[in-house]
């Protein structure tokens, strides 16, 4: 009996352990693997004589000939030139259906999986026998097979692992279906893709962290952060202009990750000094005064903030503003020298609202009463639905001077 | 140009993943030769005479100027600075590393690209006019059409191991220009009478050892059904198609085995249980990729406002390289790959750079491959044409010859393919000089050249075609005559039995002249040829070859 690779409604797991497990000496390719030129194409294939497999664990195989003369009970084994069509109304008490394989290159059992699963609605278990390789396993099961009885050759280690490949596919809804169908993939390919993303930094990184706003984005990634248990501290800017609605999420974070939130504040003499020179609103005077206050209550604790960092993470988008249109995902921090991530460049608000509500996630009240982009409470305000998001920060300056000096360098693209 | 979303990111990202995996395993020695050929090949890489090649796609054909930009990188990097493009919208890097392909993979992905299923028996890459979108004779925009074809038909786990190669073509225009007759599935897309899109399919074209023009095996099927259909005939020829020779193996011999009414009814009958189901493509399907295919909103400007006495050069180029576009104020540009001394479809780093560059500055950043092997910039407004003359002309890429005799559609052959019995590139560039005195008085005509039966340039669809086979280790070829790819699309006539290389540029130039002199009027070689009968030119081949 071969190893064979079970797909059960626990996962896949591995059944039936090889008795002398397999000695091989690992016949490397022939000139590197670029050799073998010249080979001459041998077009005669002969069909093999004789089934790949006589017994499964209940006895002998019926072949289709068999089966159809037979009780209906056991199990049958398919060859590839059969039609298994005919078996429709004769598997009730199937106890297997076998397809053989005689070489990897001949794919008829494919389609007799997906007749039988889809045109005879068989739902009992399905094996694949013969020539199967690990790296068959994922279409294998993708078209209908259970149960993968791999060649002595294969690994079963490797067949579970190429399981985990391609999370989504493009045959069926994703490619074919509305567009929620293809949203749902998307989602589920965003998410993954990020999820990659956030395990790369916390490898390649001594002392990563993310910066959060606060904003949906962050908090995007804080769920992903603490859905992996990454090792990626996170930081907020209390500038003290802060809705009370915004610095709820602190606590939340807390209350619902188990993760704490580290508070970064503007020093208190900065403040002072401003708020003597151009009062405690001055920043509706002008861009410099708003400027400056930006510098003083957001970019100066950034700056602590990412002391002694290698790497920081940000929750900007490419369609938040014009000036992130050609945001990277990858860019060099070129003032502090160290990376900085925006894993969410390429998504969306609807992306970020999907991924929202599919892990229910806490999120800012203010977003229910119309703001979009949330800063601080005098620099902030509700936007009509379809107006540029970023509106209602500064509104009463010009667009194009839009940030705050978090982000204002542009940094090269690393 | 179609944008990708998380989803076929994700997809390309997983492949160069499991690629790259395969590849460790395989040169560790754990995936024997047999087991390792279908993964190595459904990504794109053969093992060639002189090193492995690998072959990318350019899904129907276009390549933004960042593309052209990593394809330079990728020669200069991993090959030998140059790339050759195909006749099936596919590029190739002759020279790479098998070890150091899921690195290129990986490089590929970075600007949307990827070498899945460019080779090996599964569903290749989507093919269509070169023009499409910018052509005036456009009844259906084909590239929505092919998008939805490449994902579906992307890692298809049924369809992954037919008994052969499977090639599907679309055609949206009333000039085909995609050789649909010649594949083994395509498409032919027009509007009913509500203005409803409508598909007529074709099935069993092929060349190669048995060539054949594809049948129509339904003409009026709704392009809600494309990917219904398409899983029909895929499952029929799975399960059936033959498997024991692989020369009888394409859906082709299938056809004309069974006969196309019989391979149309078992179609039908699969197709039966599968309309209207999960594949019938939505209103939101095709919306959401048709979005991606809009053209750039392209610009009024003035006329033309260079002097009226234009160089002769650029209007000759002009003339022949320049196509008309759907917007009289823009032309779409060809840009040759057929020079002197250099092998058809090849071009270096910085060609292809310098290619990107015209496409930001005169293209709106795209640009496209089409199967005769030469490049175009689809949008270009006419009043700039003169200056993209100056500009191809200082690189030597002004050459004014896009459906000349020069304008050879030629294989890799033997110089770099293992499975050639001749070498096409030098006959081709024979070809080419033997008929330059007289190549503008000829005008439009075809010459393909292909290194051995597997028809890779198309011989059995050229004006002229040529065949390498090989006797007693020597180059002979065989001489076709009267194929054509376009409507009406015909097979060539075998002249007569094959002779040596050195006699063929002879026996070329001379079928041409007899052209001239029986030619009536402004007509074309094809016709001419279409007119008095493949034999008035067979004595003129028999004496000939005595010549010779």
């Amino acid at each position: 009996m071969s190893v064979i690779v079970e797909i059960t409604p626990d996962g896949p797991c591995v059944i039936g352990a090889r008795l002398a497990p397999p000695e091989r000496t690992p016949n490397a390719p022939a000139n590197g693997g670029h050799g073998d030129a010249r080979k001459k194409i041998v077009p005669v294939v002969k069909p093999a004589s004789r089934p790949s497999a006589e017994e499964w664990e209940g006895g002998r195989y019926a072949s289709l000939q068999e089966w159809l003369a037979g009780d209906g009970r056991g199990a049958v084994l398919l060859q590839p030139g059969d039609d298994a069509r005919v078996l429709a109304g004769k598997l009730s008490n199937a106890a297997l259906v076998a397809v053989d394989f005689h070489r990897i290159g001949d794919g008829r059992g494919y389609t007799h999986a997906f007749l039988l699963r889809n045109r005879l609605g068989y739902t009992g278990r399905l094996r694949a026998l013969g020539a199967v390789t690990a790296d068959q396993a994922l279409a294998l099961t993708r078209v209908g097979f259970d149960s993968l009885a791999l060649r002595d050759d294969q690994s079963p280690e490797r067949a579970l692992a190429a399981l985990q490949a391609f999370p989504v596919a493009y045959q069926g809804a994703a490619v074919a279906g509305d567009q929620a169908a293809r949203d749902d993939a998307n989602l589920s390919a965003r998410t993954l893709l990020l999820e990659r993303a956030l395990v790369a930094i916390s490898e390649q990184h001594e002392r990563p962290a993310l910066a959060s706003s606060l904003a949906a984005e962050d908090m995007v990634m804080t769920d992903a952060i603490a859905r992996l248990k990454l090792p990626i501290d996170i930081f907020t800017l209390d500038t003290g202009r802060l809705h009370s609605e915004t610095l709820a999420l602190v606590p939340e974070v807390r209350r619902r990750y188990g993760l704490d939130v580290r508070v970064f504040s503007p020093g208190a003499r900065a403040v002072a000094a401003y708020v003597a020179a151009h009062g405690r609103d001055g920043f509706y005077e002008g861009v410099a005064q708003r400027k400056l206050c930006c510098a003083i209550r957001k970019v100066a604790p950034l700056g602590m903030a990412l002391e002694g960092r290698d790497a920081w993470i940000t929750g900007q988008r490419r369609d938040q503003a014009v000036s992130r249109a050609a945001l990277a995902e990858r860019e060099h921090d070129v003032e502090r020298g160290i990376v900085k991530y925006n894993p969410l460049a390429e998504w969306t608000w609807s992306d970020v609202l999907a991924y929202a509500g599919r892990y229910d996630i806490p999120t800012n009240a203010l977003y229910a009463r119309g703001y979009v982009s949330i800063g601080c409470e005098p620099c902030t305000k509700a936007v009509r639905p379809g107006d540029d998001p970023r509106s209602g920060r500064w509104w009463w300056e010009a667009q194009a001077n839009k940030e705050c000096g978090l982000h204002a360098h542009a940094p090269e693209a690393a | 140009m179609y944008r990708y979303d998380a989803v076929d990111r994700l997809i390309v990202e997983e492949r160069v993943a499991q690629y790259r995996e395969q590849t460790r395993q395989y040169l560790a020695g754990a995936i024997d030769e047999d087991a390792f050929k279908p993964l190595r090949l459904q990504n794109g890489l053969y093992i060639q005479r002189h090193a492995p090649m690998l072959r990318v796609a350019i899904p129907y054909g276009v390549l933004l100027s960042t593309q052209l930009r990593k394809l330079a990188a990728i020669a200069r990097a991993f090959d030998r600075g140059y790339a050759h493009f195909t006749t099936r919208q596919n590029v190739q890097f002759n020279w790479v590393k098998v070890e150091q392909v899921p690195d290129i993979l990986a490089e590929l992905a970075e600007v949307n690209m990827h070498a899945i299923q460019t080779s090996g028996s599964c569903v290749r890459n989507v093919t269509t006019d070169a023009f499409a979108g910018a052509a005036p004779d456009e009844i259906v925009d084909p590239r929505p059409y092919c998008e939805l074809m490449r994902q579906w038909s992307t890692l298809h786990p049924e369809f992954a191991h037919l008994p052969r190669k499977f090639k599907v073509a679309f055609n949206g225009a009333e000039t085909d220009r995609a050789a649909t007759a010649v594949h083994d599935l395509a498409f032919d897309l027009y509007r009913d009478q509500r203005g409803e899109v409508r598909l007529i399919v074709k099935v069993g074209g092929g060349q190669g050892r048995t060539p054949r023009i594809a049948s129509i095996i339904k003409r009026d099927l709704p392009w809600r059904e494309l990917l219904t259909y398409s899983e029909a005939v895929l499952r029929a020829y799975n399960a059936l198609g033959r498997r024991d020779n692989i020369y009888k193996a394409r859906v082709k011999v299938q056809v004309e085995s069974l006969g196309a009414e019989a391979f149309a009814a078992l179609v039908d009958e699969e197709w039966s249980r599968l309309r209207d189901g999960p594949s019938t493509l939505t209103d939101d399907a095709l919306a959401r990729v048709s979005k991606h295919f809009v053209d750039p909103p392209l610009p009024e400007g003035p006329a033309p406002t260079g002097s009226l006495e234009m160089a002769s050069g650029f209007r000759a180029w002009k003339a022949r390289n320049a196509k008309a576009h759907r917007r009289p104020d823009y032309a779409s540009v060809v840009i040759s790959l057929k020079r002197e001394g250099i092998a058809p479809g090849d071009a270096t780093a910085d060609e292809l750079e310098f290619v990107g560059a015209l496409a930001d500055r005169f293209s709106f950043g795209e640009a496209r491959v089409s199967h005769q092997q030469n490049l175009i910039l689809p949008h270009v407004a006419r009043r700039s044409l003169q200056e993209l003359y100056d500009a191809l002309g200082e690189r030597g890429l002004a050459r004014a010859n896009i459906a000349l005799a020069s304008d050879i559609i030629c294989c890799p052959g033997g110089d770099f393919c293992s499975l050639a019995n001749a070498k096409s590139i030098p006959l081709a560039a024979a070809i080419s000089a033997r008929l330059a005195p007289i190549e503008e008085t000829l005008g439009d005509i075809s010459i393909n050249v292909s290194g051995c039966i597997n028809a890779c340039a198309h011989h059995h669809v050229g004006h002229i075609g040529v065949l390498g086979v090989e006797k007693g280790g020597e180059d002979w070829f065989q001489v076709l005559l009267g194929g054509r790819s376009d409507n009406g699309a015909r097979l060539g006539a075998l002249m007569g039995k094959a002779v040596r290389q050195h006699a063929v540029p002879g026996i070329i130039d001379a079928m041409a002249r007899r052209y001239l002199e029986m030619r009536r009027g402004g007509e074309s070689f094809i016709a001419c040829v279409e007119r008095v009968g493949v034999d008035a030119f067979k004595a003129l081949f028999a004496e000939q070859e005595q010549a010779a």
